[in-house]
């Protein structure tokens, strides 16, 4: 971490990262019990029985990473647990302690990690909209751990989502980040220094440039800009 | 005294925070006399139901209304900041929360007055925020719980020490609703009786209280200096810690270095929940036997995600006047010996380690200068 401060401060040139590996999810309109249904074979007997669609989908495509309790993991959901909180909130008013604690972030990342009674030394959660990738991204960069796991995404709401409270859309990502380049790793991300116009990336724009496996140079942050570059395989 | 040497550390160069008693020196003023914030209030508001302890902001509702009943303490509380400085590139702002604007949501189940919505999601509610402040885009969010706002004092501190930005600002803010008092009140932790952290009784209980705060943090110039920080995730339970206390000591031992030759105080989380109050008081008691211990969510009640920062801007009140709260709203017998019932001179202290936990085994820690 020192060095990585040092040569930040020094140059303010680059920060790089490499991308080791990338496991994405896109359901679709796929119903929350038939997730479940394919995706319970990746997780300990009896934890998929209490886990959202939201925790099944995360929980898998971090699980295929197999975090470590050396690991930093940071998690970027716009909405959250949309479904918890709907079931929740129609709990009033006997509300339900099992759908309060499921609804509450990041519950997403925590339900796989607990079923796996996986530690992490640090989880960065972020929420909301505008530049969450941006920051999500820059949070896995500046991570002194050897190695980052950056996940996250979102589930499609059902009444929430008609008043534009939860997404649109189910997908879920987890990509994992080196400090040092490797034979095997598939892609590389930097950051250097811009002084154009910031457009936000959104977290959907990110999910589908890790999906497609597209290459992208763009704006990151303001006073930031991301370059995405994959190996030829 | 003697001096702290550390290279470059991270200083807290402005810090404030809001309770139901007023501002960071109100507050420590009340904590000194004893007094308790926390009233019972009905856990559904206007809808009834049990009485619960909550420390509310005068003249705030429990249920929420539209626009935000909280809007003019967040203004009154930024007052200084408000403008077009914070929210840009070399200024960034990271607000953290466990509830943002979730009592919208349920005032809207109640109410179905679509006005609630435009507040309801974590965006909606900090994007409305920062622009009635007049911040710019530049902002993150985090939520984790009940060490949401230490989340946002690491990640601004990471990026203030890589040179990506001139200095950060950390807000925090939570307010509660029947949501969330009616969340508690299910998971049965939140009951009628008052929070006694880390007394030995016989049943447990927490308060919920409303609080924000906020935090500039600079590489350069005067300021507290942060020595260090530390964090730590269990992912053992949803709720419950795991019962060996381990959790605590993996976020505090990576610390103990920076402690060397240090004369501390700690302000530990302390809810009033007894299995974790214990494991709390005694793993402070085996790393730190010298150091005393106090919380003030007795009286302040839980702030939720906001508490890190919170509790902070009252500690740093503390160390400026000289005296530290005691532990409001429990008496003898506690847990272990370290934990001070009664206000001290911390006078003869060099640094306090502010510590939080949180759902999911979720532990921070801080590390902060006197001087």
């Amino acid at each position: 971490m020192l060095l990585v401060v040092l040569m930040l401060r020094c140059s303010l040139l680059m920060i790089e990262r490499y991308i080791q590996a990338v496991n994405t999810e896109s359901p679709g309109l796929e119903d929350p019990a038939a997730t479940r249904e394919r995706l319970k074979s990746r997780f300990p007997a009896g934890a998929a029985r209490r886990m959202t669609q939201m925790g099944m989908l995360t929980g898998s495509v971090l699980g295929g990473l197999e975090p470590t309790g050396e690991d930093a993991v940071i998690y970027a959901s716009e909405f959250g647990e949309s479904r918890a909180l709907e079931s929740f909130l129609e709990s009033f008013p006997n509300a339900s302690p099992t759908m309060f604690q499921t609804s509450i972030h990041p519950s997403g990342v925590q339900q796989g990690l607990i079923g796996r009674q996986r530690s992490v030394p640090e989880l960065f959660p972020f929420a909301g909209a505008g530049c969450i990738a941006g920051h999500a991204l820059m949070a896995a960069l500046l991570n002194p751990a050897k190695r980052v796991l950056f996940c996250g995404g979102d589930e499609r709401g059902t009444w929430l989502r008609e008043h534009g409270v939860a997404s649109e859309r189910t997908f879920a990502f987890a990509l994992s980040l080196a400090v040092e380049d490797s034979p095997g790793a598939i892609g590389c991300l930097r950051v250097l220094p811009d002084d154009g116009a910031a457009e936000a990336l959104t977290l959907i724009s990110w999910f589908e440039l890790l999906a497609q496996k597209n290459p992208f140079d763009g704006s990151l942050l303001p006073g930031l800009k991301l370059q995405l570059v994959w190996k030829k395989s | 005294m003697p001096r702290l040497a550390d290279p470059n550390p991270i200083k807290v160069a402005d810090c404030g925070c809001i309770t139901p008693f007023g501002g960071a020196g109100a507050t420590l003023a009340a904590l000194l006399r004893g007094e308790r914030a926390l009233q019972p209030v009905p856990v559904g508001g206007i809808a009834g139901g049990d009485l619960v302890p909550l420390a509310l902001l005068p003249g705030r509702d429990i249920d929420e209304t539209a626009l935000p009943s909280w809007g003019p303490a967040m203004k009154r509380l930024l007052a200084k900041h408000i403008g077009p400085q914070w929210g840009t590139a070399k200024r960034p702002v990271f607000f953290t929360s466990s509830n943002f604007g979730v009592g919208h949501l349920h005032a809207y189940g109640r109410t179905r007055d679509e006005k609630h919505l435009t507040f309801g999601s974590p965006y909606g509610c900090v994007d409305w925020l920062r622009r009635e402040l007049g911040w710019g885009e530049n902002f993150a969010i985090f939520s984790h719980a009940c060490v949401s706002a230490h989340l946002g004092l690491v990640h601004a501190s990471r990026v203030v020490s890589a040179g990506l930005a001139d200095e950060a600002l950390v807000v925090t803010f939570d307010f509660i609703s029947p949501f969330v008092s009616g969340g508690f009140h299910a998971l049965k932790i939140l009951n009628a009786d008052f929070p006694a952290p880390y007394m030995n009784r016989a049943t447990g209980s927490i308060g919920l209280g409303d609080g924000a705060a906020y935090a500039v943090l600079k590489r350069d110039g005067d300021g507290f200096k942060i020595l260090g920080q530390n964090l730590h995730n269990e992912m053992y339970h949803f709720t419950a810690n795991q019962p060996d206390g381990l959790g605590f000591t993996a976020c505090l031992a990576p610390l103990m270095e920076k402690t060397k030759g240090l004369r501390l105080w700690v302000k530990g989380h302390g809810t009033g929940t007894l299995d974790a109050g214990r494991m709390e008081s005694t793993r402070m008691a085996e790393i730190f036997p010298s150091s005393p211990l106090t919380g003030w969510k007795g009286s302040l009640g839980h702030t939720l995600g906001s508490c890190g920062l919170v509790e902070l801007a009252i500690a740093i009140e503390a160390i400026r006047a000289g005296r530290t709260p005691g532990t409001v709203g429990s008496s003898a017998p506690a847990f272990t010996p370290n934990v001070a019932l009664e206000p001290f001179s911390n006078r003869e202290f060099n640094a306090v380690l502010c510590a939080s936990n949180a759902f999911g085994g979720a532990h921070a820690a801080l590390l902060l200068a006197h001087d």
